[in-house]
């Protein structure tokens, strides 16, 4: 580890400490009523028993994966559909409009949709955080293949290289740096929706799990549901960009 | 090693294919024109480039260097007339016609190694994976690379950069190299010494050479023959034979008497152009 990252470290691990101190005296001066806003200690101890024996070990299993099937699902569809697309410039003009007005329609306006097709179901569920998690992917590629060097389409075109070769080969890895930061906002829309999703179709999840607490007043669970939401926000972005570091490593070469 | 001995046989034999058909030329451009929309661009060129030879294209800026190029690639399209390769008329991009451009940098593929470079022109052909190591880095090593294998071109000089593009061009196997001011952007001595090693893989490999260059002396040096443009629109306007022993030297080619009678030659012909 480098010095610089070791004192970004740092640096982060203190502001974390001013927050929960902050926290802290909040509560302790009882700013806020206890019902509404637990201490850290409170949510804390909520957390290690309901991780230790409690149901939010399984929750949190449950939501991952919810979390991690849609975020697939959507990197598959999203990625294979721009490549398609962004392949062809005929293609190109005639879809991009259309998606140009698809695209801004918030994720929760499917929810409806999805409803009416397939009930309060796991199934709904998922098809609305691929749907949502969809779209920076399926941008992101299109607009990574149109980007690609001109030249490297006639290097393609001289050397002999197929189609597929020219997607596999060329394309998709001059798109790569575009692709892999669509993979990161759409891991973080993926588990916005699979929480969203849990609490409109009351499926078994972190979701569902802080909206009860929350209903019947058990502050601390709350908290120790939002506190592992944020540790998986945090623990996948963190992976991706390790994996980004790893798969971009030509760039780091080029500074 | 056997690499080396392949592509020299390989050389020889095109040679040899030479004469047994002397008379009929590798590249026959045949009354070229191109326009864009109204503006003729390229206005009708012939040109017969024999099997090995090496044409060297020069001309002011903007008289359709880079134009004519593209069309001996492929990568652009007669608007009237036609080009063939070997007696047919070539109709796209072909394999066997390499083009080394200018801007190495947009050229290459920065996420691959200089060695994954190389690899491309070998994958397209549909080379083994197996046999790809050897034949990558013996065509490196050929070219100077041989230690820069794992490097990305971001990590090379620009003329490690254009010695990688030439690189991957031979993997190609090509039966004619075309080059558009492949050297332009690089300092003295590195243009210096790419010259001698295209000419000694052009040598090796007896592949036909076409170089658009707007360097006369680079022009003189390397070519069998120098082909002056004219433009508005582009078309021939002079034809030069370079009579020049081979294999040339820098030092020696250029105090050549000819070599120097030839510079004032065309340096009164590009003038006359520029006026
Ligand atoms: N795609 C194009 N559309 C219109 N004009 C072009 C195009 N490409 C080149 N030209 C024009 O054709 C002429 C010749 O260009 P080029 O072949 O690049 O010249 P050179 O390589 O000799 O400098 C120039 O005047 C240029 O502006
Ligand atoms: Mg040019």
């Amino acid at each position: 580890m480098s010095h610089l990252s070791m004192r970004k470290l740092v640096l982060g691990i203190l502001g974390l400490a001013a927050f929960i101190l902050v926290w802290k005296a909040v509560t302790d001066a009882k700013l806020v009523s206890p019902i509404f806003f637990p201490s850290p200690e409170r949510t804390w101890a909520a957390l290690v028993k309901g991780l230790a024996g409690g149901p939010l070990l399984a929750q949190t299993v449950e939501t991952i994966q919810r979390m991690l099937l849609g975020w697939l699902l959507a990197s598959l569809v999203g990625i294979m559909l721009g490549a398609l697309i962004g392949i062809s410039r005929r293609a190109r003009v005639f879809i991009a409009p259309t998606l140009e007005l698809l695209r801004p329609l918030p994720a929760s306006a499917m929810i409806p949709i999805a409803i009416a097709f397939l009930g309060f179901s796991d199934q709904m569920v998922l098809v609305v955080i691929a749907f949502g998690a969809l779209w920076p992917m399926l941008l992101a590629t299109i607009h990574g293949f149109s980007a690609m060097e001109p030249r490297l389409y006639e290097v393609s075109a001289v050397l002999g290289l197929n189609r597929l070769q020219v997607i596999w080969k060329l394309a998709l890895p001059s798109a790569l740096p575009m692709i892999l930061a669509s993979l990161r906002l759409g891991l973080t829309i993926s588990l916005i929706l699979a929480v969203v999703g849990e609490m409109l179709a009351s499926r078994e999840g972190l979701g569902q799990s802080i909206l009860l607490a929350s209903r019947s007043f058990r502050s601390a669970d709350l908290f120790a549901g939002i506190v592992i939401l944020g540790a998986i926000g945090l623990v996948g972005s963190r992976l991706l960009s390790m994996a980004e570091r790893r798969l971009l490593r030509w760039q780091a070469a080029a500074r | 090693m056997a690499m080396t001995q392949a592509i020299l046989q390989a050389g020889r034999n095109e040679m040899a294919g030479s004469v047994l058909r002397a008379d009929e030329p590798r590249i026959r451009i045949r009354d070229v024109t191109l326009s864009y929309g109204a503006l003729q661009i390229i206005g009708g060129i012939s040109i017969d480039i024999a099997p090995g030879e090496s044409i060297c294209v020069i001309g002011p800026s903007g008289c359709g260097k880079t134009t004519l190029l593209r069309m001996l690639a492929g990568l652009a399209r007669p608007t009237s007339g036609a080009v063939e390769l070997d007696g047919s008329v070539l109709g796209g991009p072909d394999r066997s016609v390499a083009i080394v451009f200018q801007d190495y940098g947009k050229a290459l593929l920065p996420w691959r190694t200089a060695a994954g470079n190389v690899s491309l022109a070998l994958e397209a052909r549909g080379c083994p994976a197996k046999e790809r190591p050897a034949i990558i880095r013996e065509l490196l090593e050929k070219i100077g690379l041989g230690r820069h294998a794992d490097k990305y071109p971001s990590e090379m000089s620009g003329g490690m950069q254009q010695r990688l593009q030439i690189a991957r061009c031979l993997a190609q196997e090509p039966k004619v190299l075309l080059m558009d001011e492949p050297f332009g952007a690089l300092d003295a001595m590195t243009r210096q010494a790419l010259q001698d090693e295209v000419l000694s893989l052009v040598a090796t490999t007896g592949a036909t050479m076409v170089f658009v260059t707007h360097d006369l002396e680079e022009a003189i040096y390397l070519g069998d023959r120098i082909v002056c443009l004219q433009p508005n629109p582009g078309r021939v306007g002079r034809m030069v034979d370079v009579r020049l022993a081979r294999p040339r030297d820098q030092l020696v080619t250029r105090e050549d008497p000819e070599f120097l009678r030839l510079r004032r030659e065309l340096y009164d012909l590009i003038k006359d152009d520029h006026q």
